[in-house]
C-alpha cells in the first residue's frame, strides 16, 4: 500500500436547498443571496477521503471551485479531517458552470502534485446535474467509478461497490481514479470544537487559472439560467382533529373513503 | 445551423426507443433525420424496433465491444459515431449510467450539456430546456446556445408512438478503446418483491418511530390499508431497519401512489422529492412545524404511537 496516497476531495459550497424559499404565488426560488453550505454528498466524499487516509495513509487535499465564499466549505472539510485545502477562484468568471468546475478541478489536481484518488459527491444538492465527476475524469483521461457506496483501497487501485437503478456492480480500477459517492456510503462525522479550532488555523491555498495552466477563456459559462421555480402542487391542507385518537382515526378513514383512495 | 441528425443513444433499447419517440413528439429534428446510435453488435430485431419508434437512420460503430463497456468506453465509442454523424443534438437517457456517459462525452467533445431534462424546445437560435434542480424540488429553465449539445432526458414519461420510417443503417468504422474498469461482480438488487414505484398506497415511517420493535405496528397498518411500507433515509441508511428498496427520497425511490401516509416523517427536502407525485398525502407528526405537514392534504398533529393503534382499532385489526 502506498504510504503516500494522494487523496483529493472536491467540495461545493452550494445553495442550502432546505433553507430556500419559494414565492408563494409564482413558486420562483430566489437563489441570489440564498444561504449556502457544503453540498450534502460532498460531506460524504470528505468523510470517505478521511477514512481512506485513516486506513491506508496518505494526505487528503480538499479542493473547491467557486467564489471566495467557497472557503467556508473548505474550512468545514478541514474540520472534518482534510489535511490541506485549495480554493480555485477567478474574479473574471461570473459563475462556474459544470464545464468550468470540471476543467478547474482537473487542472488543479493535475498541476498541484497530482492525485491517486479523487472523490466527489455524485451530484450537487443545488444544481443537481450529476456530471462533474465523469467530466473531470474525462478531462484527466482516467477511469471514474460512479454511485459508489462501498470503497476498498488496494495496493494498485480501488474496488468499489456501486448502486445503479436495478443492479449492484462491483468494479475495480487502477490509480489514478475518480470516485463519486452518495449518502449511502457513510455517515459523516460531526466537527468538534477542537477540530474546528484546528481547521481555523490552517491556511487555504488560493489559485486561479494562471497557477494551474488553464486558459482563462476556457471557463466562460455556456448556459444561462432563466428561472428556478418549485412546481406548485396544490395540497388541501386540511387539519384533522378529534377529541380522542379513536375519533381522529375514524375521521381520517372517512376522509380517505370520500377521496376514493381507500378501501 | 447544423443540418445533421438528432442522434439518440442508450445501451438499453427501450430507453433509446423512448428518446426516438420523444424527438418526434417534440419536433426536435426540424426536418433533419432522427437517428439512433448503436455501439458494437446490432441485434437482429433492433433496426425494426428503432424504425417503429421513428428512427430514419442507425449509425452503428462496427467493432467488437469489450466484455464490460464501462462509461468511459461507451463515451469514447459514441464520440467516434458523433464525429461521423455530425449531429445537431445528442440525446441520452438521464439514468445513472446515462449521466455518467454524458459527463464523459461532454469532456471529450466540449459541448454544452444538461441532465434531468423534462422539456426541450427551440427558441429562435437557442435551446430552452426545463430540468430538475435543487435536489429535484424545483424546475430550472435554462437557455443554451443553439449549436450542438448533449442533453440527457428524464425517461419513463412514455411519449406517444411515432410514425415508422424507412431505415438506413450507416456503418461507422472505428474501435472501442480499452476499458479502464474491470467488473468483478454484477447482481440484481435484492428487493423482497417491494416495488414502491407502482404501489397504489404507501405507509411511510420516519424518525418518529422510536425503535425497531415498533415496525410490526406500522406493517400491520400497511396491511390493513392494503399498502406498501416505505421509510425515510435515516431508517434505511443509518439505522438499517429497512432495506434500500423501502427508502423513498432523492437517492431512494420516487413514488406516485394514490394514497401516501407519512408517519413521524419530518419532511426533509430530499424526502419530499420522492413523494411529491402522490395524489392524496396524509401527514402525522407531533411537531406542528414539521415541513411534511405543509405538503399534506390531511394534516394531523399527533403522536403516531397514539394514532396508529387507534387506526388499527378502527380498521378492526385485533390488537
Amino acid at each position: 500500500m502506498s504510504p503516500n496516497l494522494r487523496i483529493w476531495v472536491a467540495v461545493k459550497h452550494g445553495v442550502d436547498v432546505g433553507l430556500t424559499r419559494a414565492d408563494p404565488a409564482t413558486g420562483v426560488v430566489a437563489l441570489e443571496g440564498a444561504p449556502r453550505k457544503t453540498s450534502d454528498f460532498d460531506r460524504n466524499a470528505v468523510e470517505e477521503a478521511v477514512r481512506v487516509r485513516e486506513r491506508s495513509g496518505g494526505t487528503v487535499t480538499a479542493v473547491s471551485v467557486g467564489p471566495p465564499s467557497a472557503r467556508e466549505a473548505l474550512r468545514e472539510a478541514l474540520a472534518l479531517g482534510a489535511d490541506e485545502a485549495v480554493l480555485f477562484t477567478d474574479p473574471a468568471v461570473p459563475r462556474f458552470d459544470t464545464r468550468a468546475v470540471a476543467r478547474a478541478l482537473a487542472a488543479t489536481c493535475r498541476t498541484l502534485g497530482g492525485f491517486d484518488l479523487l472523490l466527489l459527491g455524485e451530484g450537487s444538492t443545488d444544481h443537481f446535474g450529476g456530471v462533474v465527476g465523469a467530466r473531470v475524469a474525462s478531462e484527466l483521461g482516467v477511469a471514474d467509478l460512479a454511485y459508489v457506496r462501498k470503497l476498498t483501497v488496494e495496493p494498485e487501485g480501488v474496488v468499489a461497490e456501486r448502486d445503479l437503478e436495478r443492479e449492484v456492480e462491483v468494479l475495480s480500477a487502477r490509480f489514478p481514479v475518480v470516485v463519486t459517492v452518495g449518502q449511502e456510503i457513510n455517515t459523516p462525522r460531526v466537527p468538534t470544537f477542537m477540530s474546528n479550532l484546528k481547521a481555523s488555523k490552517k491556511t487555504i491555498r488560493q489559485v486561479g487559472p494562471a497557477e494551474v495552466n488553464l486558459p482563462a477563456s476556457s471557463l466562460a459559462p455556456v448556459q444561462t439560467t432563466l428561472r428556478v421555480a418549485v412546481p406548485q402542487v396544490a395540497r388541501k391542507q386540511v387539519p384533522l382533529t378529534g377529541n380522542s385518537p379513536d375519533e381522529l382515526a375514524r375521521e381520517l378513514l372517512s376522509r380517505l373513503r370520500d377521496e376514493g383512495v381507500w378501501p | 445551423m447544423n443540418t445533421g441528425p438528432v442522434l439518440c443513444y442508450s445501451e438499453e433499447p427501450e430507453l433509446a426507443e423512448e428518446l426516438l419517440r420523444w424527438t418526434h413528439h417534440q419536433k426536435l429534428s426540424e426536418g433533419a433525420p432522427v437517428a439512433a446510435a448503436v455501439l458494437g453488435a446490432l441485434p437482429a430485431d433492433l433496426p425494426q424496433r428503432y424504425a417503429a419508434a421513428g428512427a430514419q437512420e442507425v449509425y452503428r460503430l462496427a467493432a467488437e465491444a469489450p466484455a464490460f463497456p464501462e462509461a468511459g468506453v461507451l463515451a469514447e465509442a459514441l464520440a467516434i459515431v458523433v464525429r461521423e454523424a455530425k449531429p445537431r443534438l445528442v440525446l441520452l437517457a438521464s439514468t445513472k449510467r446515462g449521466k455518467q456517459v454524458v459527463g464523459r462525452l461532454a469532456g471529450l467533445l466540449d459541448w454544452p450539456v444538461a441532465t434531468g431534462v423534462n422539456e426541450l424546445r427551440r427558441d429562435g437560435e437557442a435551446w430552452v430546456l426545463e430540468r430538475e434542480a435543487l435536489s429535484g424540488n424545483a424546475v430550472s429553465v435554462e437557455q443554451f446556445p443553439g449549436g450542438a449539445a448533449i442533453f440527457a432526458l428524464t425517461t419513463g414519461q412514455g411519449p406517444p408512438a411515432a410514425a415508422s420510417y424507412p431505415l438506413q443503417i450507416r456503418e461507422v468504422t472505428g474501435a472501442f478503446p480499452p476499458s479502464r474498469v474491470e467488473r468483478r461482480e454484477q447482481r440484481p438488487k435484492g428487493g423482497g418483491g417491494v416495488h414502491l414505484e407502482t404501489a397504489e398506497r404507501i405507509v411511510t415511517v420516519g424518525r418518529g418511530l422510536k425503535k425497531r420493535e415498533d415496525i410490526p405496528m406500522v406493517e400491520a397498518l400497511a396491511r390493513a390499508l392494503n399498502a406498501s411500507v416505505g421509510c425515510t433515509r435515516p431508517l434505511a441508511a443509518e439505522a438499517g431497519w429497512f432495506s434500500d428498496d423501502h427508502w423513498i427520497g432523492l437517492t431512494g425511490h420516487r413514488v406516485k401512489p394514490k394514497l401516501y401516509v407519512a408517519l413521524g416523517v419530518s419532511g426533509a427536502v430530499q424526502h419530499l422529492v420522492g413523494m411529491r407525485g402522490s395524489r392524496i398525502v396524509v401527514a402525522v407528526n407531533q411537531d406542528p412545524n414539521a415541513p411534511i405537514l405543509g405538503q399534506a392534504d390531511y394534516r394531523i398533529t399527533a403522536d403516531l404511537y397514539s394514532l396508529v393503534p387507534a387506526l388499527l382499532r378502527a380498521l378492526g385489526v385485533p390488537g
